[in-house]
């Protein structure tokens, strides 16, 4: 599969391959500051309104050496590999670190910074994670307002509501532009990869976001989907992985077994695309609002709210793209899916859906004996739909 | 060389293996149990096998059930006249009676993993056998087995609430329990902000985020109350929650005079007697009878002192617990510190945690403090304040060398746990050491890791006094 203008693309994979090289250029090219913030909901668009280059720190592909150190093996992926950046200096980049995400495991990663890097500013705005509650919205309010005045603080600005409206406009265009390819997607009739879909976004979460519009626009102008999606291949959802993508060969190896990736609500996927801000009214209330919306866009295991389920949305997903199966990615140690996870299989179950529960890790890959699962998972679906009758 | 066989095929003979399954060397439990334990906790234990007992009637008295978690919102639920089920506590409980198994399994059918939270695990399986019990009921069979089970006797919700402070999993862990019961009860969330040391005047009990956050959790309260009084259909008792709040804080009070008795060296009372009273400050009714409780320990301790009577024999090592409790472990725990001539002294989990700054209670403005301590929670605040506390109680019971419980499945409590450590060596010389076990799940224990690193540490401290 290889429809994408392979100069635009390969600019983006090398980006998305290597953040913190991206950040160092920019920084010496524009001479202004580059901010860190981490998964799942930061506003990126306040940092970019303040004139800084906002990043969302990505977990490193080298091996876990002095962050063993520093966090317990029993910690997420993500947050150990971040640990460890902190350790060995590849945060150096960073002139802030914000985030607004209560995740325990996240916020131990966020104290190693701070005990690492003491001299590096550090806010957490936390953001009330309890979604319907009579006084969520004015609590969310509360921390932009807070953010606001620290991100000024820190990079000794003032942040315009025109500046902040500008900004959001340019997200909100990049989430469109990325949308795009989602959609295309789902019909069956583009034939870009999951991994390569992963380097699209992956790389919105780093670049400097005009600058990655630019891009995603040449790339889309030269798509020439195909007229009808194949019929040989299996269609599937792609759920789970909260704040790390999972690794390309993982999602290639997937792919390599006759299958079709169609949808998927990761958050290197449309969990980060899936909502606008709001560009009426006050910016500042609009990013409020753009969190309260998300969980109900795409609904996460790591937000508690009542009237709002992610195995629903899960189901409807399938149901709006026509995907046969799931496949859930679930990075070892990750509580908030550990916790879901029971509730979408039960609702997958009950409708009869297959389901397929992969776990992932920070170093290795069994290969042989994923695809071996993901085949059997494949022919069991295939054999569904042909309804071939059990000797049983 | 001619070789004589005989005697050592007598030998091979006398020497050769047993077939049968008994072991061939039956392993000896002679050790001498060095520890003390206070007599005036065992009352505890009754009191909280009453309340549990009391509990489980619950729905046959006609009582409204809360299951909660996190902190200790009792007091309000004393007060509104409900039945409290706190979900850790429940877990703790089966775990210390080793029957935590069948709410497990349960879990583990249901699909939970077993790296997740066991206590979560444990309750969420609980919660699967108590919703199978409903359904049973409403189908007409009742599943004798599941009954026998203490993990299946938990009376199901009317309602539930959660204020969880520090780790992200509680909160949604209820949000699953609530799940798991179809979403047929209502739920309300407290929502308790970390302190977590934005600005350069934060500390503990100081600061401009100490001074505003605990009035935004306080108005959460006040709904609580408002959603309480919808549930029961009763106005709420503001005169018995200050009541309640009295008596919790004069137990607290004595609780925290006799653990300071504890800085006597030998120490009359170890950190496995203040385990032993977390469910009494943590989750029982607010009454006289809990201010007695804590003032018959306070007066053991104090005779003990008087009597030259030491919690430990030969205490040589006066040790700090950082970790959550390992509740399979905790008689094992209190022998195997003790038989190593170790004085567990206090711990973060004990010290730390529990109506621990009482002067904050306002009995005219309860929720306030009530709010103040939902927040200092020792798992609630940022690695700044968390090395504070642990200097502060290295220096307050001079501490020799610290435990590090890893415990597997609690991120929360294991969160600094390595940095903490390098904290006590630069700033104290403290040594320290790490052990794996979890706080529910008695797989996760492993022996030879505390064995070895308790030594270890031990050794170090010998070498260091040895230089001095």
């Amino acid at each position: 599969m290889d429809e994408l203008d392979s100069a635009a693309f390969s600019v983006l994979e090398a980006i998305a391959s290597n953040p913190m090289g991206y950040a160092a250029d920019w920084k010496r090219r524009a001479g202004r500051p580059v901010v860190g913030s981490f998964p799942m909901n930061f506003p990126s668009e306040i940092v970019h309104a303040a004139g800084a280059l906002p990043v969302i720190v990505q977990e490193s592909r080298t091996p876990i050496t002095e962050g063993r150190s520093l966090l317990p093996e029993f910690y997420c992926s993500y947050t150990r590999s971040v640990a460890d950046q902190a350790a060995v200096g590849e945060l150096d980049v960073f002139d802030a670190f914000v985030l607004a995400d209560h995740c325990v495991q996240l916020l131990g990663a966020a104290d190693v910074i701070r005990w690492a890097k003491p001299e590096t500013p550090m806010h957490f705005a936390q953001f009330i994670s309890s979604m319907d509650d009579p006084w969520s919205g004015a609590q969310v309010r509360d921390k932009v307002a807070s953010l606001r005045v620290e991100v000024e603080e820190i990079l000794d600005v003032t942040i315009a509501p025109e500046a902040l409206s500008a900004s959001i406009r340019a997200f909100n265009k990049n989430r469109h532009l990325l949308r795009q390819f989602y959609e295309l997607r789902k019909t069956g009739r583009l034939r870009v990869s999951a991994s390569q879909l992963q380097v699209l976004v992956k790389s919105s979460m780093v670049m400097e976001i005009n600058e990655h519009n630019e891009l995603l626009e040449g790339l889309l102008a030269g798509l020439d989907p195909h007229s009808h999606a194949p019929d040989s291949l299996v269609r599937l959802h792609l759920s789970g992985h909260f704040c790390a993508p999972p690794r390309p060969e993982l999602l290639d190896l997937i792919e390599e077994c006759g299958v079709l990736v169609v949808n998927d609500d990761l958050y290197h996927g449309t969990r980060y695309i899936s909502t606008d801000v709001p560009e009426e009214g006050d910016p500042f209330d609009a990013l409020a609002t753009w969190y309260l919306d998300r969980n109900i866009s795409a609904p996460c295991g790591t937000r508690v709210q009542r009237n709002v389920d992610w195995d629903t949305y899960l189901v409807d997903s399938l149901e709006s793209s026509g995907a046969d199966g799931v496949i859930t990615l679930m990075a070892k140690f990750c509580e908030p899916l550990m916790l879901y996870y029971p509730e979408l299989r039960k609702a997958l179950d009950t409708r009869d859906i297959p389901v397929l529960l992969i776990e992932t890790e920070h170093e290795g890959l069994a290969a042989e004996s994923v695809r071996t699962r993901v085949e059997t998972f494949v022919e069991r679906i295939r054999r569904q739909k042909l309804k071939v009758p059990s000797l049983a | 060389m001619t070789l004589d066989l005989s005697l050592s095929t007598q030998q091979s003979l006398s020497t050769r293996q047993s077939l049968d399954l008994l072991p061939t060397r039956p392993r000896s439990l002679e050790t001498v149990d060095k520890s003390n334990r206070l007599k005036s906790t065992s009352l505890g234990g009754k009191m909280v096998a009453e309340y549990w007992d009391n509990i489980f009637t619950a729905k046959e008295r006609g009582k409204h059930v809360v299951w909660y978690n996190g902190t200790a919102l009792n007091p309000i639920f004393q007060a509104a006249g409900l039945e409290w089920c706190h979900g850790e506590a429940f877990s703790a409980r089966l775990a210390a009676m080793h029957l935590e198994g069948p709410a497990q399994q349960a879990g583990e059918e249901y699909g939970y993993i077993g790296e997740l939270c066991s206590y979560a695990r444990t309750h969420l399986g609980c919660a699967v056998m108590t919703q199978k019990g409903i359904t049973e009921k409403q189908s007409g069979i009742v599943g004798m087995v599941d009954q026998d089970e203490l993990a299946s006797k938990l009376p199901s919700p009317d309602f539930f609430v959660n204020a969880y402070a520090g780790c992200s999993t509680g909160q949604q862990w209820d949000a699953m329990t609530y799940r798991v019961f179809g979403k047929d009860f209502p739920i309300f969330n407290v929502s308790l902000p970390m302190i977590w040391g934005n600005k350069k005047d934060s500390g503990y009990l100081r600061g401009t985020e100490w001074e505003k956050t605990p009035l935004y959790v306080e108005e959460q309260l006040k709904k609580l109350i408002e959603f309480i009084e919808y549930q029961t259909k009763r106005p709420f008792d503001w005169g018995a929650l200050s009541e309640n709040m009295s008596y919790i804080k004069r137990a607290s009070e004595l609780r925290l005079e006799a653990m300071a008795l504890c800085a006597a060296a030998p120490t009359p009372a170890t950190y496995w007697d203040w385990v032993a009273s977390i469910a009494p400050i943590n989750f029982l009714p607010a009454n006289q009878m809990l201010v007695d409780y804590f003032q018959a320990v306070k007066d053991e301790i104090t005779q003990r002192i008087v009597d030259n009577v030491s919690a430990v024999q030969n205490e040589r090592y006066r040790v700090y617990f950082d970790g959550i409790m390992n509740w399979n472990k905790l008689g094992f725990l209190t022998r195997k510190f003790a038989e190593y001539d170790v004085a567990v002294v206090a711990g973060r989990y004990t010290h730390d945690s529990f109506w621990q700054e009482p002067q904050l209670i306002d009995l005219d403005r309860p929720l306030l403090g009530m709010a103040q301590h939902y927040l200092i929670c020792p798992i609630n605040h940022g690695l700044k304040i968390m090395e504070e506390l642990l200097i502060k109680r290295c220096d307050e019971f001079g501490i020799d060398g610290i435990a590090f419980h890893s415990t597997r499945t609690c991120r929360a409590m294991t969160n600094p746990q390595h940095i903490l450590a390098r904290t006590a060596e630069r700033d104290r010389g403290i040594k320290t050491f790490s052990f794996e076990g979890d706080v529910a799940d008695a797989s996760f224990y492993k022996d030879e890791s505390l064995e070895s690193g308790l030594v270890a540490m031990l050794e170090s401290i010998d070498q260091q006094r040895a230089k001095v």
